[in-house]
């Protein structure tokens, strides 16, 4: 047993500094919801196939140069209805030209349309909403525009307007948007005002906070996830939306490819040439799928009450 | 509470105007009126000065615009002294013709040198002549016929001629029989107060939209009938429907007494309106029938196996297009020997029915399941519950009879939208199997600019939402007493 001396000591000094750190683990926001969107190995997996499908859509048609309008092989039956093969990955269509082409270029407009749409919606939704959800006053008119325009059925709206605008991506982003922000809106109202009267948020009134920092500070952070999933269910359903009128006739016309006007213009020969009706389904429920998914997990992740470990 | 619902009512009446206005205004004027030639044979044929002055007259029958002819102008400026303007008289024309300019009519001529005559309506006078001529209230002076002066003018009762229950009968109406009773929904008829679309156009040309839209399908079905006159026959004739013919012939006067004898005819398959709705209403009850047990074992068994493949096909079914489904479901049916086209084997085979009524049903069940599993779970960790868990009811009996009567209640206020929009027919499905219901008029109306069929289903869809989100709110508060609409004091 050694004696004690002195050696074996250290002089500590007692530092103030060090009180006022806290010693929890580091947190930051962005990184926990990686963390937790990456645990999950459907979601990687969707995310992937997603990423995949638009860069083809994107870059696919810079090469092939896919124009339903130019129809080079229209005279040579023998250019038609080729079924998949190793040349043809998807086969050619009933005027010679080759259905991967136009599957990707048709991918790429409905895709276009849809994030357009999403983004338009979400935009005014989420601005009009805060500010609908904030002000007394706005929400004594807004509400009663609710009541009316909530009653309609929006798809009734949505086909007139395609068909009164004309076919053209555009107008059909229009006519998704307008019929749709309204609802996305009154949303964010709901989620705005349960939040609004929190006692941190009156406790920062009293402090003296502007309204727009308790919006963007207090407010937005809270509601990310709830737009994350407002969002992971707008863009599916905005490519059911454009399949759906195109498919009845109302959306893009002959001159734009879509996988909606693909898939009416194939239905026909579903019995006699099924690949030509299948792949640009298959596709379509592909791609909803799996943004659906990525949205759905991203939401998850973006809530910061799943991040306690 | 009655005042909240009367305001709502009167709320409800001015969102149907305001939106059946703005589809007026917008199909009027954002839709070229050229388009409603592209699906017109009759157009095809004509080219030149005839062309033009058919296609006036047609945009002017169908309330495009107003148009004039020269003789027309003549007549209308000078009355019974035209003859002269008609007939070439230049200082004649161009006085007519100065008055209808002044009066804000565009003056276009013709390739023959003829002056017309066109003003486009504006959108306040589109409403103006629209909603003018909506509501038709039939009375005792609607017919006017010059070659039948004693045409008796009265109300008087009389007898349904199909199963004997008094009726109000009307001679000088447009319709014979005013008010009776039958068998078939809504049990009490009348034909005094109708609401008048207007007529379709190119297909059914000249039938009154409502009637198209109404009226039973295929060929005519006759049955054995009486007449007024006493005849029993084989005949297809609705005889309360009969509105005043103004010629008669041997045929009317040997069944009829009186001139009324233009009616309505049975038919073979249901109405478009029948379709649809015997199609939705079944696979309502499917789909509930399916998906309240589903979400109840769901809620029963949360984060297990039934759980999870429960979630799946909810998640499958939001997110995959409808489109893709129903085809994909339809491919399915035709494994099974069944039809892909619902008129393949017709109204009268069980077997057109089942692959429509189960899809409808199908792709009511994820949203269903889900919003009874949400509700279920918030109800289970309330205070009541973990009471009737401390008497040691069963955890059966907890779901069956506490949490269910809670969780259902945001359920009922869905109910009957579901139940009244059936009517409107699933889009997409009757589209996919040719099933002759409403889901397919719409489209088809605007594709073939066929205005006032667009106008009339826009009216009924929207009036119909609305009727059936103020039932909805209403039924909720019988089921739940704590639940009230208005309002009640502080904030």
């Amino acid at each position: 047993m050694t004696e004690l001396n002195k050696d074996l000591f250290e002089l500590q000094i007692a530092d103030d500094s060090q009180s006022e750190h806290i010693a929890s683990p580091q947190y930051s926001y962005w990184r926990s919801v990686f963390r937790k969107f990456f645990s999950s190995k459907l979601a990687i997996f969707m995310m992937v196939l997603s990423l995949l499908v638009i860069l083809l859509s994107i870059f696919q048609p810079m090469f092939s140069g896919y124009n339903p309008n130019v129809t080079p092989n229209i005279n040579r039956p023998e250019m038609k209805y080729i079924r998949p093969n190793s040349t043809y990955w998807f086969g050619t269509d009933d005027v010679g030209n080759s259905l991967f082409d136009a599957v990707w270029k048709g991918t790429g407009t409905s895709l276009f349309i849809s994030f357009m749409a999403t983004f338009i919606t979400t935009t005014l939704g989420v601005i009009i909403g805060m500010w609908w959800g904030f002000s007394k006053r706005v929400d004594a008119v807004m509400i009663e525009v609710y009541n009316i325009v909530s009653n309609i059925p929006a798809t009734l709206i949505a086909m007139i307007l395609a068909y009164a605008l004309g076919a053209g991506p555009w107008q059909l982003i229009f006519a998704l948007s307008v019929t749709s922000w309204v609802s996305t809106a009154y949303f964010i109202r709901v989620q705005v005002m349960i939040i609004r009267d929190r006692e941190y948020n009156l406790a920062s009134r009293c402090l003296g906070t502007p309204t727009w920092k308790i919006i963007t500070h207090n407010i937005l952070p809270y509601l990310i996830s709830v737009i994350m999933t407002s969002i992971s269910r707008d863009v599916p359903s905005f490519i059911s939306y454009e399949v759906f009128l195109s498919y009845i006739g109302v959306g893009l016309g002959q001159q734009h490819a879509s996988l909606g006007r693909m898939i009416q213009q194939y239905s026909p020969y579903m019995t006699s040439t099924p690949y030509l009706f299948w792949i640009p389904v298959a596709i379509s429920a592909l791609i909803s799928v799996s943004l659906y998914i990525v949205g759905q997990t991203l939401a998850d992740a973006s809530d910061p009450r799943t991040h306690m470990v | 509470m009655k005042r909240y619902v009367l305001t709502r009512i009167l709320k409800s009446i001015l969102s149907i105007f305001a939106v059946v206005s703005i589809v007026i205004v917008m199909i009027y004027t954002m839709i070229p009126s050229d388009k409603v030639f592209d699906n017109d044979a009759g157009a095809k044929k004509m080219k030149g000065d005839q062309l033009v002055t058919y296609k006036m007259r047609k945009l002017k029958e169908l309330g495009y615009q107003d148009y004039a002819s020269i003789n027309e102008m003549c007549i209308a400026t000078f009355g019974d002294n035209a003859k002269a303007c008609s007939d070439g008289d230049e200082a004649a024309r161009s006085q007519a013709v100065d008055k209808y300019a002044s009066k804000g009519y565009a003056i276009n001529t013709l390739k023959s040198g003829e002056p017309y005559a066109v003003h486009k309506y504006r959108w306040y006078e589109l409403l103006g002549r629209f909603y003018s001529k909506l509501l038709v209230i039939d009375n005792v002076n609607a017919i006017k016929d010059e070659e039948n002066p004693d045409l008796e003018r009265k109300y008087y009762w009389g007898k349904n001629p199909y199963n004997g229950t008094p009726a109000l009968l009307c001679s000088g109406c447009t319709y014979k029989y005013q008010l009776y009773f039958d068998g078939s929904f809504p049990f009490i008829h009348q034909n005094k107060f109708r609401l008048d679309f207007g007529t379709s156009f190119p297909t059914s040309q000249g039938v009154p939209t409502l009637q198209v839209i109404n009226e039973g399908q295929g060929p005519n079905k006759k049955v054995e009938q009486n007449f007024e006159t006493g005849l029993t026959e084989q005949s297809a004739l609705i005889q309360t429907s009969c509105q005043y013919k103004f010629k008669t012939d041997h045929l009317d006067e040997k069944r009829f007494n009186d001139h009324y004898a233009s009616c309505l005819s049975y038919h073979e398959s249901p109405s478009m309106v029948q379709t649809s709705y015997t199609l939705g209403l079944i696979a309502l009850v499917i789909a509930y029938a399916m998906g309240i047990p589903l979400g109840i074992l769901m809620a029963q068994n949360k984060d297990k196996l039934v759980d999870k493949v429960g979630i799946a096909y909810i998640n499958l079914l939001i997110a995959v297009p409808s489109l893709a489904f129903i085809f994909f479901m339809r491919s399915i049916g035709t494994l099974f020997g069944l039809p892909d086209k619902f008129p393949q084997l017709g109204f009268n085979d069980i077997r057109s029915y089942i692959m429509p009524v189960l899809i409808l049903a199908l792709l009511q069940t994820p949203s269903l399941m889900m919003w009874l599993r949400r509700y279920m779970i918030d109800q289970s960790n309330a205070d009541y519950v973990k009471f009737a868990r401390a008497k040691g009811l069963s955890q059966g009996e907890i779901f069956r009879s506490h949490i269910l009567k809670n969780a259902i209640i945001p359920i009922v206020n869905g109910i009957p939208a579901s139940i009244i929009l059936c009517i409107s027919g699933a889009l997409i499905t009757e589209s996919a199997f040719a099933v002759p219901g409403m889901g397919k008029m719409l489209p088809d109306a605007i594709k073939t600019t066929n205005n006032n069929m667009v106008i009339t289903l826009v009216f009924i869809f929207t009036t119909l939402s609305i009727l059936s989100v103020l039932i909805g709110d209403i039924l909720m508060t019988v089921v739940d007493p704590r639940i009230s609409l208005t309002e009640k004091g502080g904030k």
